[in-house]
């Protein structure tokens, strides 16, 4: 099986506050900020590599995981640490991080699925910084592939993947044909939630995402690691969403004590506006 | 991923990388034999990996396992929940091997780097990382003195988890007096020995994390001469091993009972009996009796660094905890408005006297660890010059040998001291158990008692690390601190620290001069009164030197650094570095001159004084 997972750093999710706005905000300051994947993204590479494993140790490779990021120089140590954790090989595109927008990540991904040809692209159902969830679906419409998303476990099958997709108030399961699109929710990573056809049926992973063993990130720079131009993948670089300022929420403001429960709806009411 | 648990553990990577890279200069090793395989890329990206994995295994497990301590159950300790799964983690990823030599299947990395991932593991859990500590020391004994067969028996499987490891030296009637040991070893032919005797205090004594244990026992030959001199060191596995590698019988070690202590709960401290029932076997540690103490001593090396490592991390983890908490923690108002009830409650990082302790604890945090740095560049620097320039590697190696005193010693003093004003920081929260820094003060106390207490190593330093190479070794280091002296002492920012660094070497060397005339005039009782301070002297001057040094970079950095926002944060840092060092050598480095006036008193009334004459109780 061969599996395309996108993968996103995003500014460190704890340390949000360092993400600072200068005072024209015009942009959000992004030098010297801590970079980490995007967890869900993680979470996907995980589930790539359990479903192109036989599962048993030592871990065998049955299959390719390619993974592929968007932006500059540094967005490498992302790919590189991916392919310490287990993936094959990395392509970058090369791209400003403001000069992006999910559109465009999509279109520009649909055009490297027609090249890669795999038979799944992995993702996180969503990046933690802009939390925008639509990536995923927006490369399936374009591919017009049948797509998962929110998947909670996986199960592979002759020519597609069982899934088990996270909704309100359970799990639904879906069947999907390869090639398909599907993006994955935190607990695809559960000492059960993804099987190869290989997986024998009572093997457990450890609960989580693997690390990378030392000797595998000294051997990750030896992978492949391939650079390419948006402009290749993207004829048309045009954002369909345009920043026109930014600011930091205001701060919270002191709570007060109302008497009784006339003053506290007439505050709602009045100074509020919640009713 | 299972995180019921909270990891309270954090590290300043951007710290830690300008030490490695900017101050210690890793780069220019990097890519060259020794180190051929390592590069810039490498090393930062197992800085992110390393503490990844000990902030998502480790971290989560320290509070638990203090709460939970280790059990004995029929002969048989049982530690904390979650360890086993954190100890297969760690050897699956392998970080302990990290800077050993790749023909024992190690990464063969710098130590620089090994010290920062030691620094993580112990930071983010120090009570779980003993075991795997002592298993790597002993191991490190088998590869430097072990005959060909020990290697292959135990080698591997002690460094990548399979086996734990001891180092068996203390007994009720041999603590600091090593020499006193009553364990007894009997020849029983084929380099076999029948080993009988208690040792108490084994740190890893006893646990289910390994199939195996290989304690390092310190025992006497039958008829050996009294003394260290007539002590051997002895491989006593848990199970004995089969010829074929296997694990075999159950050895006659058994474990008498489980220590309850002030911290390092998770840590089983035993007390082990071997050769209750006489059918305990060991294996001297190589083919000569009797060379159990300069084999001990290559562990005991190691492991004092690891200490001093121990004391940075523990206090590094105390101070970024207070940090994060007196930036959250609202209390009082400013002090220009601090009658008027009306205005905003501020943060009590606001608070003169919280900064003060705030910037204390961070000088002395990154001055030691830059200590720590030093002490891992001269190794690195001994293993890039051996074979290619005698001269180095001598005066590299004999600079590591007079800074692992200071390292163990003045790193595990500062530690307590650190976590104890981390606990003020708090104020009332720091006390209370929902809070991690009590928690660290019991944990790093330890530090200055085991390896070695702390006035053994002050003893070290002067009665033994002050002379060796007829006094060469600290020779080098005050003319190493002069030199920085008269390069740097007209610099624009740091001018006056740097001359106070000045008059710190002089009377340091005065001091060292005033301690070599009290060994010549026979006045040798007035040396141990004094070794504590002199130790403490000694590593306030190198520490001062060193953040002066940072500092220095730090100015020119924020020289280099572009105007405006893009830069806030990098030159946020440097003037961090730069503060740090000028608090350290305003209000800390003017000891070293006063210690040696107190020095010149010669006084001993502690000799003087009636043993009597303490109470009358
Ligand atoms: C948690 C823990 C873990 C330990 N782990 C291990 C381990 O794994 N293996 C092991 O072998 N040991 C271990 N130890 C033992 C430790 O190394 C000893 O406690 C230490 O060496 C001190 O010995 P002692 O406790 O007998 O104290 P003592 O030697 O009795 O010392 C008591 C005091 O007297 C002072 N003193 C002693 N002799 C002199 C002297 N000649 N001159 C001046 N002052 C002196 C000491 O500095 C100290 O202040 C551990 C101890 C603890 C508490």
């Amino acid at each position: 099986m061969k599996i395309l997972v996108p993968l996103k750093r995003v500014a460190d999710p704890d340390n949000a506050n360092k993400v600072k706005i200068p005072a024209s905000g015009a942009t959000i300051e992004t030098t010297g900020l801590e970079w980490k994947p995007n967890p869900f993204d993680e979470y996907a590479l995980e589930a790539a590599l359990r479903l192109t494993e036989d599962g048993k140790a030592p871990k065998v490779r049955a299959g390719e995981v390619v993974v592929v990021t968007f932006g500059p120089k540094e967005t490498e140590t992302t790919l590189r640490a991916a392919l310490a954790t287990g993936a094959d090989r990395a392509i970058r595109v090369d791209a400003a991080d403001d000069k992006l927008d999910g559109h465009l990540v999509a279109r520009a991904l649909k055009a490297l699925v027609e090249r890669e040809k795999p038979d799944l692209v992995l993702m996180g159902k969503q990046a933690v910084d802009g939390d925008s969830n639509q990536v995923g679906q927006i490369l399936a419409e374009q591919l017009d592939y049948p797509m998962a998303t929110f998947a909670a476990t996986m199960k592979e099958e002759a020519g597609g993947l069982l899934v088990g997709r996270e909704v309100d108030g359970g799990v639904i399961t879906l069947r999907v044909k390869f090639p398909a699109v599907v993006t994955v929710d935190l607990r695809i990573v559960a000492p059960t939630s993804v099987y190869s056809m290989k997986t024998a049926p009572a093997f457990k992973y450890n609960d989580g995402v693997r690390f990378a063993a030392l000797p595998a990130i000294m051997a990750a720079k030896k992978k492949p690691l391939a650079e390419v131009k948006l402009a290749d993948l993207a004829a048309d670089q045009g954002l369909r969403v345009t920043y026109h300022g930014f600011q930091a929420p205001p701060a919270r403001k002191a709570g007060i004590k109302v008497k009784d429960v006339t003053d506290l709806v007439n505050r709602l009411k009045n100074e509020a506006k919640a009713l | 991923m299972s995180t019921q648990a909270q990891n309270r553990y954090k590290a300043d990577l951007r710290e830690i990388r300008f030490l490695l890279f900017e101050q210690f200069k890793l780069g220019s090793l990097l890519g060259q034999a020794p180190f051929d395989s390592w590069g810039t890329d490498e090393v930062n990206m197992v800085l992110d990996q390393a503490y990844k994995f000990v902030c998502d295994v480790l971290g989560p497990l320290n509070q638990s396992g203090d709460r939970e301590g280790c059990r004995l159950e029929n002969g048989q300790v049982h530690e904390p929940s979650g360890f086993k799964g954190a100890w297969d983690a760690l050897y699956e990823a392998q970080y302990k091997t990290i800077a050993t030599d790749p023909a024992h299947g190690g990464q063969g990395a710098p130590h620089m780097l090994q010290v920062i991932t030691e620094e993580m593991i112990t930071g983010a859990n120090t009570a779980f990382s003993m075991y795997p500590g002592l298993a790597y020391g002993a191991a490190e004994v088998i590869q430097q003195f072990g005959t060909a067969a020990q290697k292959d028996r135990y080698l591997h499987a002690m460094m990548f988890g399979k086996y734990g490891g001891t180092m068996c030296l203390t007994e009720p009637h041999a603590g600091s007096d090593v020499g006193s040991s009553r364990s007894v070893a009997k020849k029983i032919g084929d380099g076999k020995y029948k080993i009988t005797g208690t040792k108490i205090f084994i740190s890893a004594g006893d646990h289910t994390m390994a199939e195996n244990i290989v304690h390092l026992v310190l025992a006497r030959v039958e008829g050996a001469p009294a003394g260290t001199k007539g002590l051997s060191l002895f491989i006593v596995p848990k199970f004995r091993v089969n010829d074929d590698g296997t694990v075999g019988a159950r050895n006659d070690v058994n474990v008498g009972s489980i220590e309850h202590k002030m911290g390092i709960n998770g840590s089983a401290t035993c007390v082990l009996n071997f050769g209750e029932n006489d059918d305990c076997i060991g294996e001297l540690v190589g083919t000569t009796e009797n060379m159990g103490m300069s084999q001990m001593f290559l562990l005991m090396n190691g492991a004092r660094i690891s200490v001093g490592v121990q004391g940075v991390a523990v206090a590094s983890f105390a101070y970024l905890n207070a940090l994060e908490y007196a930036k959250d923690r609202k209390q009082g108002a400013p002090m220009t408005s601090w009658k008027d009830p009306t205005v905003p409650r501020v943060a009590i990082i606001e608070h003169a006297d919280v900064r003060r302790m705030l910037l204390e604890m961070k000088s002395k945090v990154e001055g030691i660890r830059a200590l720590v740095m030093k002490l891992a560049c001269h190794q690195d620097n001994v293993r890039f010059y051996r074979g290619k320039d005698d001269e180095k590697v001598a005066y590299h190696q004999g600079q590591v040998d007079l800074l692992v005193p200071l390292v163990k010693a003045y790193g595990s003093d500062q530690a307590f001291r650190v976590c104890e004003l981390a606990i003020q920081t708090y104020g009332g929260a720091g006390y209370i158990k929902d809070y991690p820094v009590e928690q660290a003060a019991r944990d790093a106390k330890v530090f200055s008692i085991y390896e070695g207490t702390n006035h053994i190593q002050a003893m070290d330093l002067v009665g033994r690390k002050l002379g060796q190479h007829g006094g060469k070794n600290l020779q080098a280091f005050v003319s190493d601190v002069a030199t920085f002296v008269a390069q740097n002492d007209k610099h624009p920012v740091l001018g006056a620290a740097i001359k106070e660094l000045g008059g710190a070497q002089e009377a340091l060397a005065g001091m060292a001069m005033r301690l070599l005339m009290w060994f010549q005039t026979g006045r040798i009782a007035l040396v141990p009164l004094a070794a504590n301070r002199f130790l403490e002297m000694m590593s306030e001057t190198a520490v001062a030197w060193l953040l002066l040094d940072g500092a220095r970079i730090a100015v020119d950095a924020l020289a280099a650094l572009p105007a405006g926002e893009e830069s806030a944060r990098e030159r946020a840092f440097y003037e961090g570095k730069k503060h740090a060092a000028l608090f350290f050598a305003r209000n800390v480095l003017p000891n070293v001159k006063k210690s040696a006036e107190i020095l010149a008193l010669e006084d001993q009334s502690p000799l003087d004084m009636p043993t009597d004459g303490f109470a009358t109780v």
